[in-house]
């Protein structure tokens, strides 16, 4: 259904490198791309992969690849030359146990802090994590749709679960959301590739063999894309990549709540968890239990207005998640001070919804 | 067209005194004026290294800067884009030193192998010079840089051999002294494919001094090396990738659509969720019979997950999958428990044992058996029938499937015949002979529960 999400999104390049559990996506845009008239292709290595999706990107094309965690690590430097050159491209990260090679054919939450903390600076990737097969196809459009809008690699964050389990889907369901383009810019003398009137606008996009004369770089540069050292204006180009994704945060903050009024406690969740969580809450639901649920689609940038409501009045929140340490709880610990704030932990196989339920229960909410 | 379109008539190089970098700017400044490109059909992509200062020197030219070595991958996939875009006859020149070709060597093959219109210009000068003057995979015997002090004792790779072996188009090897190196640079950029041009110079900032590397010294360096200068070897008769791929598609037959799963009147008779898991051998249709499970099952409104295991070598060993069936959306996909165990081989229950499915079983959980697997359970009601025997390995998993279906029908029989129906012509009679046996079994009753 990522692949699927890729082509309503109006995907047109992907490049791919098999590893499991993200191989499904490249053999099915193998097959159903290169089927609509765009170009899927088996690149040697997975730094090839994303450099192939940027390349054709800078000329238009939306772009996808798919990987897992030892594929994206190899990415690593490519995301941030997007990130800097402000080139659209998805990237689709089935996480898988690790670390290492870790267990291919397990499934896991490990790379949150690998997928966003990735970057030099401190900037903020934009990861979108669906729980299921048809949170796959809406979130990829999305992961799309912003990419575009925003100019940036976006994130989709799923894993081995998600990812290798089929799954009925309602079609008539489905999200559909609009397709959106890059604003492309008007041909003029005088355009900067890196142009900002405001720090948070985007800059349009000309595309590479067009007829406007195009400068891209992953170097620290001025707004006519020339490479500098630091200036004031070169300060103002590298807060700009920041403040265009927290301009958007708010639009982007996708959740999904289950509120009880008279909770007393908050669950969060995410991926494939979120769906353990559900059912756990509904147990706790059947049990009288006052419980309020929250899955957190867009986990970065962090939907704040989203958590700041769902646990307004609340004392204790936890947080399930598959990692050792809780990854995501220690991102939105600034956010719940003054609450007891307590992880759902396990690796090595999915949370269950017994295991949720029992230590909420016994947590003497 | 003048001058001022490419290399601007009054740039200042910023290279230093004696660079090769600087002759082979204005020779790509020559060349591009002799192919009369306009300017925005080019773009220039740069590498890490002095060779990345190009960009600023072609005003009139798109130029894309990026990180080392990756300049070929990310030319190459702007030529890529090339075979689904409206043709535009846009020319990607990778300006590379041989530092970012070593390190980005994988790329050099692939673009090489994929021959896309890509043209790069490697500027060997023996060593990283922009670092400080380390040594590089091409720096020649004996050589005296930052990190071999007492000499070089690799032995340097020869590029143009290797990419001859990734089927190059177009291989040249000039000094960037050569008065025909526009020449060379323009048949490069002129060829339709992967294109290559190995310019040797001096880093005069580092190399040439402690290897009294001067031009006459360079050409000897070559001949050690047996480097052949001028055009080498290739293969040009092979297509462009853009031009291969548009005639690829244009030939490739129309594809079948994967059949659909029907969407009958009738509904699952299922009250609460059903975790069901099959055992098997790899190859013998485990997983895509516990697929056909699914699509009954969903064909009658009833929601299905399925997931699958088997070792690393997918051919042999155990094959299992996992199925919950339900009349809701599933949530958690897990197994908590364990309805009903189907186990058609020895592989296959001895990969449920190991994984901790057996621990799972209860006194109410359901296990079909082969009747060739000799075990005692610790729990579970248990049926033993002859599968293997009956419908051929192969078919076993499917007729165990129906012989359960028969006992408790969750998915009706109308499902099964209408999903048959939705299959490939060729595949029905295989998937019906493994049904009937199923449900012969199943209707002869067979042994009991015990």
């Amino acid at each position: 259904m990522v692949a699927e999400g890729a082509l309503a999104a109006g995907c047109r390049f992907f490049a791919g490198y098999p590893i499991t559990p993200a191989s499904e996506i490249y053999e099915v845009m193998m097959r159903e791309l290169v089927a609509q008239g765009g170009l899927a292709l088996s690149a040697p290595d997975e730094i090839s992969s994303l450099c192939y999706c940027v390349g054709a990107s800078l000329r238009g094309l939306k772009a996808m690849t798919a990987t897992s965690g030892p594929g994206w690590a190899l990415m690593v430097e490519t995301v941030q030359y997007a990130l800097m050159a402000e080139t659209p491209v998805v990237i689709a990260l089935v996480q898988r146990l690790g670390p290492s090679t870790g267990g291919a054919t397990q499934g896991a939450q490990g790379d949150i802090f690998l997928a966003e903390f990735c970057t030099s600076g401190g900037y903020t990737i934009p990861v979108f994590a669906p729980s299921n097969a048809a949170e796959c196809y809406e979130l990829t459009q999305q992961a799309f749709n912003w990419s575009e809008r925003l100019r940036s690699p976006v994130v989709l964050l799923s894993d081995k679960e998600v990812g290798m389990t089929t799954e009925v889907v309602e079609e008539a369901a489905l999200a559909r959301p609009s397709p959106v383009e890059r604003t492309q810019v008007d041909a003029k003398a005088s355009f900067a590739a890196y142009d900002i009137e405001r720090p948070e606008k985007i800059p349009a996009f000309a595309p590479v063999g067009g007829g406007v004369k195009v400068t891209v770089t992953g170097s620290a540069h001025d707004r006519r894309g020339r490479l500098r050292k630091v200036s004031p204006e070169v300060v103002g180009c590298l807060l700009h990549l920041q403040r265009k994704i927290e301009a958007h945060a708010a639009e982007m903050a996708f959740v999904r709540p289950d509120l009880d009024p008279d909770a007393s406690c908050l669950l969060l969740s995410y991926g494939i968890t979120a769906r353990a969580a559900r059912a756990a809450v509904s147990e706790l639901h059947k049990e009288g239990f006052p419980i309020s649920f929250l899955q957190i689609q867009t986990l970065f940038p962090v939907p704040a207005e989203a958590l700041h409501w769902a646990s307004a009045g609340i004392r204790t929140v936890f947080v399930a998640e598959e990692n050792l340490g809780g990854q995501y709880r220690t991102v939105l610990a600034p956010l719940l001070t003054g609450k007891r704030l307590l992880g759902i932990n396990k690796i090595g196989g999915m949370i269950t919804p017994d295991e949720i339920a029992c230590a909420i229960r016994g947590a003497g909410v | 067209m003048g001058n001022d379109t490419y290399l601007a008539s009054d740039a200042k190089l910023p290279y230093c005194r004696g660079c090769g970098h600087a002759l082979v700017v204005r020779q790509l400044s020559h060349a591009l004026e002799a192919l009369g490109l306009p300017p925005r059909s080019v773009v220039l992509t740069t590498d890490i290294g002095c060779v990345g200062l190009a960009d600023s020197l072609f005003p009139y030219l798109h130029t894309v800067h990026t990180t080392h070595g990756r300049s070929t991958a990310m030319a190459t996939g702007m030529a890529l884009a090339e075979a689904v875009l409206p043709a535009t006859g846009l020319k990607p020149i990778v300006m590379i030193g041989d530092g970012g070709a070593m390190i980005g060597l994988l790329h050099l093959v692939h673009a090489a192998q994929l021959n896309v219109d890509v043209t790069v210009l490697v500027h060997n000068n023996f060593m990283f010079g922009m670092t400080g003057g380390q040594h590089s995979a091409f720096t020649p015997l004996n050589w005296i840089t930052a990190t071999t002090p007492e000499g070089n004792c690799i032995t340097p790779l020869d590029l143009l051999a290797l990419l001859r072996t990734a089927h190059a188009g177009f291989l040249a090897r000039q000094f960037a002294t050569d008065s025909n190196l526009d020449a060379a640079i323009a048949d490069a950029i002129a060829f339709p494919g992967f294109s290559l041009v190995e310019i040797l110079e001096v880093c005069t900032g580092y190399g040439a001094f402690k290897n009294k590397a001067t031009g006459s010294a360079l050409r000897e360096v070559a001949s050690r090396q047996g480097y052949s200068i001028g055009r080498v070897e290739a293969e040009p008769q092979r297509p462009a990738f853009d031009t291969l791929y548009r005639h690829e598609m244009e030939s490739r037959p129309a594809r079948r659509s994967p059949p659909q799963v029907p969407e009958l009147a009738v509904k699952g008779d299922l009250a609460n969720p059903l975790h069901i898991v099959i055992a098997g051998t790899a190859g013998e249709r485990v997983q895509s019979s516990a697929a056909f499970l699914c699509r009954a099952a969903m064909s009658v409104g009833l929601y299905s997950t399925q997931k699958n295991d088997n070792p690393v070598t997918q051919g042999t060993g155990f094959s299992l999958s996992e199925i919950c069936l339900s009349p809701q959306q599933i949530e958690y996909t897990g197994m908590e428990g364990v309805d009903v165990a189907i186990v058609v081989s020895r592989e296959g229950w001895d990969e449920l044992r190991a994984n901790g499915t057996v621990a799972k079983f209860t006194p109410k959980t359901l296990v079909l058996l082969d009747a060739e697997l000799e075990m005692t359970l610790p729990t579970g009601r248990v049926l033993r029938q002859p599968f293997r025997r009956e419908a051929t390995p192969k078919r076993a998993a499917l007729a165990a499937i129906a012989f359960w279906l028969g006992m408790e029908p969750a998915v009706p029989s109308s499902a099964w015949d209408a999903v048959v129906a939705s299959l490939p012509v060729e595949r029905r009679e295989d998937v019906s002979m493994a049904l009937r046996v199923g449900k012969g079994l199943a209707i002869q009753g067979g042994a009991s529960v015990s």
